[in-house]
């Protein structure tokens, strides 16, 4: 504003346009983004919203509105157990992701001193994506299995006289499977914000008397906050949209929503599916925005 | 006055590389120690052993009569002030100050009123007051010095070690802080020991000045025989204010690259022959002027001269190639001209020339 006014009161009258319409034309850098997020992202969510309320009956869907579809979806155990299902399923691997991933980010991004080391290994952790998704959870099969290397093993040691069944084809195996998977998202961030800080500010917290453990509590876990939110908001978006693993790992014995909406629109219906979507994307939503709450991103990166 | 803290034949090395080589230094109780040292010289290494960041390879530290090597750092009782500060960036500066008060593992202050109280006293003596709740990252260089000096000094440590602490603020605020360290360590009563790299900062802050050199203490005294007496060419070269020439001492006369130089002042032992003459102490006469006979004289051709307000700085070349300063203190007098690649006689008397041999 305070730009257009002065160019007005310039007296070279030409110069003025030129300045005013400058920053209308940046925003035309925005326009593929924005019309790719229009068509493919705003529209499909509003069409979900709208499909959620067709009157779907066994062989065709009308779009005549309706709350059937999100009436059935409230009142059956099935389907609000598959919401409770992944909830408890997607707080558990957030906290064995953190368990897993916080210590090991520590080592790489506070305790590795060599920035050449420190790289080498994330780069280490990532090595797992270089085979396909599916090939890593199928390959929890040979190892969690009732004849698989750890029930052999620990027969071999004579620790168990039974193979533990409970190993595959149960929510731990689920549980299992998307902790390795997603651990990596977790490491990632909070080893950048871990190598951030400032070694001679814990050199200085040593100073002052602290003990390591005073250090960890009031320095290094504050300021490596944003990196666990980060990981945070990367493995739960990631976790409460997941199917394959469960299908795999559980012997469809966990049903996740993910796995309720391909089931739905394997049988073509699609209101129903729909309805799943849209809780689906409400609690992602209200995942996402309360992690954000715990701190402030845009002050701390 | 006792010496607070004692180093004895101190060594480390990195990577075989020797760091120090045999520290050996006393630092009085209650006093301003200054530790000059070119970059290199092992001085920050020297800091980090005393703070006990670093175990030193071999050698005895005694801080208040006890032994300390293999003490961790926060059970030294000794505060270090980093030289880029290093305050907790989440934190504002009230709870920077109050850090080790609450959170030092050997008796901390549990009474919040009490933390509260020691903080705010800290916080009036290095001159915050007001800017308590700021954060440590929205405040001024200046200010982020005094937070650091503050959250060491609040814990009362018995010495405090300071890395280049003026070095991260730009020259005005350097020289007000210079003043500022040393009243409050005078009010603290503690001892400071200063590292830097600086030698006008060495001399003006420190009671006692260290000069450190390749791992060793090349001379401890206070900065006016610093100054007027250093113990060998090197320490002469560290306080750039010398014209060294190197040679070797024939008879009464000083042989050196460009000629031979009459000898009349002190003679000292050093290792290394060596003839240092002050800027200050060097006249510029035409070259058609006759020298006195208690005088040294040589010639050289003028190349430039810098102004600095109370003294002028003029630049020759000697014979050999060498740049040869003279630095004129102009008091009252206008600066003289002197014509640029035109030879000029240096002249000073033989008794104000350093011999080292």
């Amino acid at each position: 504003m305070t730009m257009a006014a002065t160019s007005h009161d310039t007296p070279v009258e030409t110069a003025a346009p030129s300045t005013r319409r400058q920053p209308d034309r940046t925003y035309w850098l925005l326009a593929p983004g924005v019309l790719w997020m229009l068509l493919f992202l705003v529209a499909p969510i509003l069409m979900m919203v709208y499909v959620s309320f067709w009157t779907q009956t066994t062989f065709k869907i009308e779009p005549t509105l309706t709350l059937k579809s999100w009436i059935t979806f409230f009142s059956s155990d099935t389907y609000l157990g598959a919401l409770w299902t992944t909830v408890r399923i997607w707080l558990i691997v957030l906290v064995s992701t953190l368990l897993v991933g916080y210590p090991a980010a520590l080592f790489v991004g506070l305790f590795v001193k060599n920035k050449t080391l420190s790289t080498a290994l994330l780069v280490l952790c990532v090595i797992p994506f270089w085979t396909s998704f599916l090939i890593r959870v199928l390959a929890w099969r040979p190892m969690l299995g009732k004849e698989g290397a750890i029930n052999m093993i620990l027969m071999k040691l004579g620790i168990v006289t039974q193979p533990i069944e409970v190993l595959l084809f149960s929510e731990l195996s689920v549980i299992i499977g998307m902790t390795q998977i997603y651990c990596v998202f977790m490491v990632g961030p909070i080893a950048f914000m871990l190598g951030r800080i400032d070694p001679s500010v814990i050199e200085a917290a040593q100073d002052l008397g602290a003990s390591f453990w005073r250090i960890f509590r009031t320095i290094i876990l504050p300021l490596s906050m944003p990196g666990v939110v980060v990981g945070a908001i990367f493995v739960s978006v990631m976790v409460l949209g997941e199917f394959a693993t469960s299908a795999a790992l559980s012997g469809r014995k966990v049903n996740l929503l993910g796995n309720i909406i391909v089931t739905q629109v394997g049988s073509l219906k699609w209101a129903f599916a729909a309805v799943a979507g849209v809780v689906l994307t409400i609690l992602m939503g209200a995942v996402v925005a309360a992690l954000l709450r715990v701190v402030d991103l845009r002050k701390e990166l | 006055m006792s010496a607070v803290l004692q180093l004895k034949n101190v060594h480390k090395a990195f990577a075989g590389v020797p760091a120090l080589a045999g520290v050996d230094a006393a630092l009085m109780d209650n006093s301003y120690v200054s530790l000059l040292g070119p970059s290199g010289s092992g001085k920050t290494t020297l800091l980090r052993v005393i703070a006990g960041f670093e175990q030193p390879d071999g050698g005895e530290i005694l801080f208040a009569g006890r032994r300390i090597d293999g003490v961790p750092p926060h059970e030294r009782g000794i505060g270090f002030v980093f030289q880029n500060f290093a305050l907790f960036p989440h934190l504002s500066v009230a709870q920077n100050i109050a850090f080790g008060l609450e959170n030092r593992a050997v008796a901390p202050v549990t009474d919040a009123k009490a933390v509260t109280a020691r903080v705010r006293d800290m916080i009036g003596l290095v001159g915050l007051t007001g800017l308590e709740d700021r954060a440590v990252t929205q405040i001024s260089g200046g200010q982020k010095q005094r937070v650091a000096l503050a959250r060491t000094l609040v814990t009362e440590p018995s010495m405090v070690l300071l890395d280049e602490p003026l070095g991260a603020l730009d020259a005005n605020l350097r020289t007000r802080m210079r003043g500022e360290l040393r009243t409050i360590r005078e009010r603290c009563g503690v001892t400071f020991l200063h590292v830097t790299g600086s030698e006008t900062e060495a001399l003006a802050m420190g009671d006692t000045v260290l000069v450190l050199d390749r791992g060793r203490i090349a001379q401890a005294t206070d900065a006016g025989t610093l100054y007027s007496r250093p113990a060998s060419a090197d320490v002469a070269r560290f306080l750039n204010c010398y014209n060294i020439f190197s040679g070797a001492v024939s008879g009464n006369v000083f042989e050196s690259p460009v000629g031979r130089l009459a000898l009349g002042g002190v003679r000292q032992a050093s290792g290394r022959p060596a003839y240092a003459i002050r800027y200050d102490r060097v006249a510029i006469r035409p070259r058609d002027a006759a020298a006195a006979g208690d005088e040294v004289r040589i010639e050289a051709s003028f190349v430039a001269s810098e102004y600095s307000g109370a003294a002028i700085n003029s630049f020759f070349t000697l014979d050999d190639g060498r740049v040869f300063e003279v630095e004129t203190h102009l008091s009252h007098a206008a600066p003289e001209a002197f014509e640029e690649k035109a030879r000029y006689a240096l002249v000073w008397k033989r008794e104000d020339a350093l011999v080292f041999v």
